[in-house]
């Protein structure tokens, strides 16, 4: 160690660190509330975010995937593992899509650019299945039936194209929609977000 | 009757299960360094917690992704300097670490270092200056190296970068310190 960098190793003891609060009492009771987080809640999550995809689409369960998405691009919009094969790039403000071929299936997966999980309400049917599963900080898996959507700005009564895993990482928000089981779908997610 | 106390290893599996017993106590013993990480990062006391507080709650929901005997503070430290980067892009300031008022006579009765003995402390605010003055980049890296005593493999965990980023990181910081220092 140069002189220098025990200089900076000493003035590290000199630093005033303000004292902080025992945090486990508040996270203590983030954990207990989340253990009783009801699937029609944590919807506040899930379908929310299935924003500006789903919020476009027309209520037909017939929508092409990519519906609402704008024009396709030829540039790829977005970093992929090797395991898929993209059709096709979208891009709007704040997302970037793209229509993946992945064993087998169609899947379309976007990014949307930060915390979209809190952004509106989605009221789910007795039918739609929401699960909290572990991907990223916080996951979703959401299998579909009608439901209505509520975000900041109105409403749309949709229908999901297949089953959505939505996770947030790193301030993104990252969603997948198609015709893969949960266990497929989150090793794919895995890979987009190792 | 004294118990055996758990290593972190046993910890970390109960906590894996949904003990949150033992995750208490995971947070009761890295606490300290995650607020000290979050600060020098975020340069501000209440998003240091917040970002601390954050930090814990999503290493709670990532445990099942923690791969069994990889070392657990470099890997809770990313997830919490993720989260202050996150509150220091947000607030858009660039605030300055503080050096104790005492500065020229460490906490308590002890005897300064003969490490911090070398340094007056004119030197002191010179260099904290100076430390204060670099890019982002180069500052959380000092910061954690020398200030925290993070290795820099775990700097390098903790910043989400390659161990050759955070050498090379290092050396511009120090050319740019010794201009100061010397």
């Amino acid at each position: 160690m140069t002189e220098l960098e025990r200089a900076l190793a000493a003035l590290g003891e000199e630093l005033e660190f303000p004292q902080s609060r025992d945090v486990w009492p508040r996270i203590a009771d983030r954990l207990r509330r989340r253990r009783w987080v009801r699937p029609a809640v944590f919807a506040l999550a899930a379908g929310v975010a299935a924003l500006a995809i789903a919020l476009a689409v027309p209520p037909a369960q017939t929508r092409p995937f990519a519906t609402g998405l704008g024009p396709a691009l030829t540039q790829p919009t977005l970093k992929l593992p090797a395991s898929v094969t993209a059709t096709k790039y979208y891009k709007r403000p704040g997302l970037a899509a793209a229509l993946l071929r992945y064993r087998g299936a169609q899947l379309l997966f976007a990014e949307l650019r930060g915390d979209q999980m809190g952004f509106a309400k989605k009221f789910v049917g007795p039918t739609t299945h929401a699960e909290e599963v572990r991907i990223g900080e916080w996951g979703i898996w959401f299998t579909g039936a009608p439901h209505v959507l509520m975000w900041d700005s109105g409403t749309a009564r949709t229908r999901l194209a297949g089953n959505v895993l939505i996770w947030l990482q790193n301030g993104v928000t990252y969603r997948l929609e198609g015709q893969l089981n949960r266990d497929r779908m989150l090793v794919l997610a895995r890979q987009i977000t190792p | 009757m004294v118990g055996r106390p758990l290593d972190e290893s046993d910890l970390i599996r109960r906590a894996q299960r949904g003990d949150t017993h033992a995750y208490e106590e995971l947070v009761n013993a890295y606490q300290g360094i995650a607020f000290r990480t979050a600060y020098v990062i975020a340069r501000n006391a209440s998003d240091a917690e917040d970002a601390a507080q954050d930090g814990f709650v999503k290493a709670w929901r990532a445990l099942g992704r923690f791969r069994e005997g990889a070392p657990f503070r470099p890997w809770l430290l990313r997830i919490v300097a993720n989260e202050a980067s996150n509150r220091r892009r947000s607030a858009g300031r660039r605030a300055s670490l503080a050096l104790r008022a005492a500065t020229q006579q460490p906490s308590g009765d002890a005897a300064p270092s003969p490490e911090a003995a070398l340094l007056s402390s004119e030197q002191r605010a010179v260099l904290l200056a100076a430390v204060d003055e670099l890019p982002d980049e180069q500052r959380d890296v000092v910061a954690l190296r020398y200030f925290l005593g993070l290795s820099e493999a775990e700097v390098a965990e903790t910043l989400g970068i390659p161990q050759g980023t955070v050498k090379s990181r290092n050396a511009r910081a120090l050319a740019r310190l010794r201009e100061s220092y010397d």
